[in-house]
Parts: structure tokens; sequence; C-alpha cells
């Protein structure tokens, strides 16, 4: 089934809702936060994907869309989906592989000018700390037993045993641990995938830049984040490993063939789901709050590991500081106001990041009167943006898209253009790139991805989130 | 008969493979996984054994192919025989045949059911076609 301009209704200049009268099956209608410009560029199977997610039981108001929606699996990328709780449905595919893939911005006290001259050594460096290499993990093989304590304690217990420090609890999204988590819901096999991945970036997108503060546009919250112009920052992108690739593979198994029997129908396999307060779905929870558990130890590990890297260059009265780390595949339990109610939901955020507004109980203390710390990262080489969170993305549940999204596949990309020349442009543009190999580097250019700035100008404009500064890219440093 | 091709998908690997029988398929379709997302092997050769039961042909698929790249990361290794000793439309046994893995191009993170097919053509030959998360 296609979809055409005439299915929308537009309720402003940023949302357009496809209405439940346009498939028999949607149980609500379809929202999606966008410029019309950026919708006529949209896929329709991402669309269609979004449409799907309508089926599942339980949705409160609408399936939302992301500005850098894209197809994916099952849902599409940058959808959004809250449930009535406990008996709303909860999905490993609304989720995803990479449960807790997600990003962090941490902060230098250094401007660009006096870490230019070390640029190189500390991208070398951080490189040679940090196995970024496909599939390649760390000398290191943790024991079951240290893996059980990583995804029941997550941040707090790294931090206990001695690695980071105080802060790095307190500026993590859920203080970097799940409560819920369950290492017993969790199978060998995917903890025996973990054992070496701990502190390891993996492949594909996921990256550490070394940026600059580029611009800024409210100086008053910028200045409560610690931001300053031309200061130098590094932005980390990484998931839960092939730990979490293992745990929703293994849930998949266990939720497709049941959900039929909750009286579930869905349109695609990949939606399968299953009440939240069904023993499946207990344990798929508290297997994937164990997941994310692990995938925020990762991104604090890599921190560790780049903090040494800095410290061994720029001596060791440099620091970095963790300004905030969100997840952007997760499913979790928030209280949202609906009706005027405020009641429980289970918000699924697939590509998508939590936003939440000045005076949220659940952000720190030092953030509160601004908002929440928004890191949106773009594609290689090109800008990242730090917003923050604000009252008007209730409606959205307080969240906010996760990146650029692709335009054009690996495929046509490395047919559009060839590694060498996507490094002789950056190189070009001033940006210093570290990767073992030309491999997955075409696939990943920016010509493959929306435009940042125009994704981040219309969640600014729909209000998703208010953009507080641009960030540019120094050094890359990639998987193979 | 090619073994199999990549079709177009925005984010992830999407192939179609085909074989003369269900096991030449399965082979196939896991050459294509590998191959698709630039898997690179040493020399050596390797032996190691796999057992997979599903309720279904197309479940007996993707389990089949998560339980290789299982195999693959934790050992790192990459396959590209298979010798069947049992294959049935829920089961699977046999030795996968494979060598050291040496780099990959892209990480597969998981075999999806998205739009996943497997049937057999009017001309006897089977066809499945399968998106990676990558």
């Amino acid at each position: 089934m296609m979809i055409s301009k005439k299915d929308f209704i537009k309720i402003n200049n940023w949302l357009w809702e496809i209405p439940k009268s346009f498939r028999e099956d949607m149980k609500v209608p379809v929202r999606i936060y966008i410029s019309e410009k950026m919708l006529q560029e949209t896929e329709d199977e991402a669309l269609i994907q979004l449409v799907n997610t309508t089926t599942m039981p339980g949705m409160v108001k609408y399936a939302i869309g992301m500005p850098d929606i894209h197809s994916g699996y099952g849902p599409p990328i940058g959808g959004v989906g809250a449930m009535k709780y406990p008996e709303g449905v909860i999905s490993p595919g609304f989720v995803g592989y990479d449960e807790n893939c997600g990003c962090r911005v941490l902060l230098s006290d250094y401007s660009e000018k006096e870490v230019k001259p070390y640029l190189n050594e500390l991208a070398t460096e951080i490189q040679k700390e940090v196995p970024s290499g496909l599939g390649k993990g760390r000398k290191v093989q943790l024991s079951i037993g240290q893996i059980n304590k990583i995804l029941e304690g997550g941040v707090p217990k790294l931090v206990e045993q001695g690695y980071g420090e105080k802060e790095d609890i307190e500026n993590c999204e859920e203080n970097g641990k799940m409560p819920d988590a369950d290492t017993s819901c969790v199978s060998e096999r995917a903890k025996n995938r973990g054992r070496d991945q701990v502190g390891t970036l993996g492949s594909g997108n996921h990256f550490i830049e070394i940026q600059k503060v580029d611009e800024i546009f409210d100086e008053r919250v910028a200045k409560i984040f610690g931001l300053f112009k031309d200061q130098v920052v590094v932005m980390i992108h990484t998931g839960s490993r092939g730990l979490g690739h293992q745990n929703c593979t293994d849930y998949l198994r266990i939720v497709i063939p049941v959900y039929p029997k909750y009286g579930i129908k869905l349109p695609d396999k990949e939606l399968a789901c299953v009440p939240f307060d069904s023993s499946e779905g207990q344990r798929f929870f508290r297997a994937m709050s164990a997941a994310c558990n692990y995938a925020w130890s990762n991104r604090h590990m890599i921190t560790h590991y780049t903090r040494k890297a800095w410290k061994y260059v720029l001596g060791e009265r440099a620091d970095l500081k963790l300004l905030y780390d969100v997840a952007h595949n997760i499913a979790k339990i928030e209280e949202h106001e609906v009706g005027g109610q405020k009641m429980k939901l289970i918000v699924h955020r697939k590509g998508a990041t939590r936003a939440f507004p000045p005076g949220h109980p659940e952000i720190p203390e030092k953030y509160k009167e601004v908002g929440q710390p928004v890191l949106i990262p773009g594609s290689m080489g090109t800008a990242s943006y730090i917003c923050v969170g604000t009252e008007q993305s209730k409606e959205a549940w307080y969240t906010v898209n996760h990146g650029a999204g692709r335009t054009m596949s690996r495929h046509a990309a490395m047919r559009a253009i060839r590694g060498e020349e996507v490094v002789r442009r950056l190189k070009e543009k001033g940006i210093l790139i570290k990767c073992r190999s030309m491999r997955g580097i075409a696939e990943e250019a920016p010509l493959a991805y929306k435009n940042v700035d125009e994704v981040v100008e219309v969640v600014h404009k729909a209000g998703l989130s208010k953009k507080v500064a641009k960030l540019v890219p120094l050094a890359v440093i990639k998987g193979e | 008969m090619e073994k199999y091709k990549i079709l177009e998908h925005i984010s992830d690997l999407k192939i179609r493979a085909f074989g003369k029988n269900k096991k030449e398929l399965f082979l196939n379709v896991m050459i294509g996984m590998f191959e698709g997302a630039k898997y690179e092997k040493e020399e050596e050769e390797i032996k190691r054994e796999i057992k997979v039961s599903s309720k279904d042909l197309s479940s007996l698929l993707v389990d089949f192919l998560s339980e290789i790249l299982y195999f693959c990361e934790t050992n790192r290794e990459v396959y590209h025989n298979i010798k069947f000793k049992k294959m049935t439309d829920k089961n699977i046994e046999g030795i996968l045949i494979g060598k050291k893995l040496k780099r990959m191009g892209v990480q597969i993170k998981g075999v999806t059911y998205h739009d996943l097919d497997i049937s057999q053509r009017k001309d006897g030959i089977w066809q499945a076609t399968i998106l990676f998360d990558i």
C-alpha cells in the first residue's frame, strides 16, 4: 500500500497526522513531527511501518514519528509508542537489536586552539585504548560473575569499583542503572558475548568524535550545561554490543510463537509483542533492563579509557566531565499526563531520545531549572547538536529524534562514493579521521544521511527541544 | 544459478538467496550473509557442530543464522560450508566448515523476520528473502 500527501492532515507546519481511517486495523492515528519538504522525501516504507505499529494493543493516543524517521524492521527507526501500563504491550522489536544504543558527551576545559597541536596524538591514543575494530573485544575476558554484576549494578557498581566519579552516575539517564534488571532473565549466550566487549565501540555508525563547540544559540542554558564557544568536547556513540543483540534475538524467539495466544494480531512478526504484565513481558523487561545497564557500563568504560588517553597526552590535570548520557533504543516505564490525568506508560523509543522538560523529577538537580540536555549526533563528519528538553514536547512523551537519519542505503552509498573520497573530503574540511581500513567508510558518508541542520531545525521549530549549541568534528575515531 | 543477490534497503542488509533444495538454500543464505557484510577470513580451516530446532521452516532459517552469528562472534570464525547430517523443516544438524575471522565490513546485529520469505518457485528453485539488522 502506498501513502500519498492526501492521506495526511496538516496539524501545523511541523506536525502531520495519518488518521485512523487510513487503514482498518489502525487502533490509533499516526503523528509525525517533520517539515513538508522532509515528509515528501520520506520513504513510504517507513510511513507504513509506523502505521503498522498502531495495531499494537494498548497504544495511547498516537504512534509518533520523529523527523529523522527511516525504515527499519517492524517499527521504523525514529518511532515512538507509549502503551497503557501494565496491560499494554512491550515489544523487543520496538526497542531494536542494539538495546540502549545511545550517546554521551564529555566536556573538556580546553579550547580548540589549546588542543589542536595534540589532536593527532589524542585521536591515536583513544583509538589504541578503545578497541573499535569490528567484532574485536578487549584482551581481558570478564567472568560470568563479573558480567552479572554489571548487568545488575550498571554504572554505580563500576564507580564503586573505582572507575569514574560520582557525577558519572548523576549525569546518566536512569543514573546508569535500571532497577528492574534481572540477570536470571538473560541467557548464558548473551552473557558470553558480553565477556570481552565492555569498553568497546563496535562497528557501523558507532564512533568517538573529538568536537568543538562551533556556535552557541542559548547562552544561559549553555552556561548551566558548562559549554563555551570553541570548547573541545568528546562524543561517544555505541550500545550494548553482542550481549544486547543476542538478548533481542533470544526474546523474539520467545515472543513470536506466544503472542497469538494473547489474542494479538500483527501485520509484521518483528512487531511481536506481549502484555507487559504477562510472564514473557516481565522477563523481557527485566532482561532488556539488564542489557541497558550493560550498554551504560560500556559507554562508562569507554569514558574511562578515553580519560586515560586524555591524561596521557595532556597531563594528569586534564579532565573530561560527563555532560549527559541518553539512550535511543529503549522501553521504559514513565509517568505522563494523559487527558489531564497523570498515568504510568510503557514508552518505547526506537531511534528516539528522551528529552525531559525543566523541573522534571528524573533529571539531575543542576539541570532542573533549564531542562534535560539532549544530544543529537550528526552523521560522520557533519555537525552534532546539544539541545534542551521543553514542556512543549509533552505531546510526544517528551521525546526527540536520535540523529540525522539515513536517506540512502549502504549499498547505494558505496556505489555513489568511494571511502577514499569520503576521507579526502573530510580532510579538506580539516577533520582528522582514524579508521583501520576504508571498508565501511563510504557507507557512512554524509551524503547517505539527511541534513542534520535541517532535522534539528524541525526539532527546534516544532518545540520538541530547543537548540543550545552546535558541535563540529575535529577528529573521528571509527571501527574498521 | 547465482547463490544470492543483495537487495536495496536503506539502513540494513537485505538479500535474496537461491538453492536447488533447502540444504543448498540454507547454505547460500549463510554465504550471502557473511559476504554481504564482508566478513574476511584467515587460511586455517575450522569445523564446528551445529544443531537447531524450530517450530517451522522460516523460524528455522532465522534461528539457524542466529546460531551461526553466535558462533561467529564468540569464536571469531566465519563459515563457508555445511555438511548436513539432518535437515527437516524443523531441525538441522550438521558440521559448519569455516576459517578464523580476520575482519568484517559491518557487524550483523540481528537476523530479522521483517519481510522474511522462504518458498519454492514454479521452476523448483528454493528462494529466501531476508533482512539483517546492521
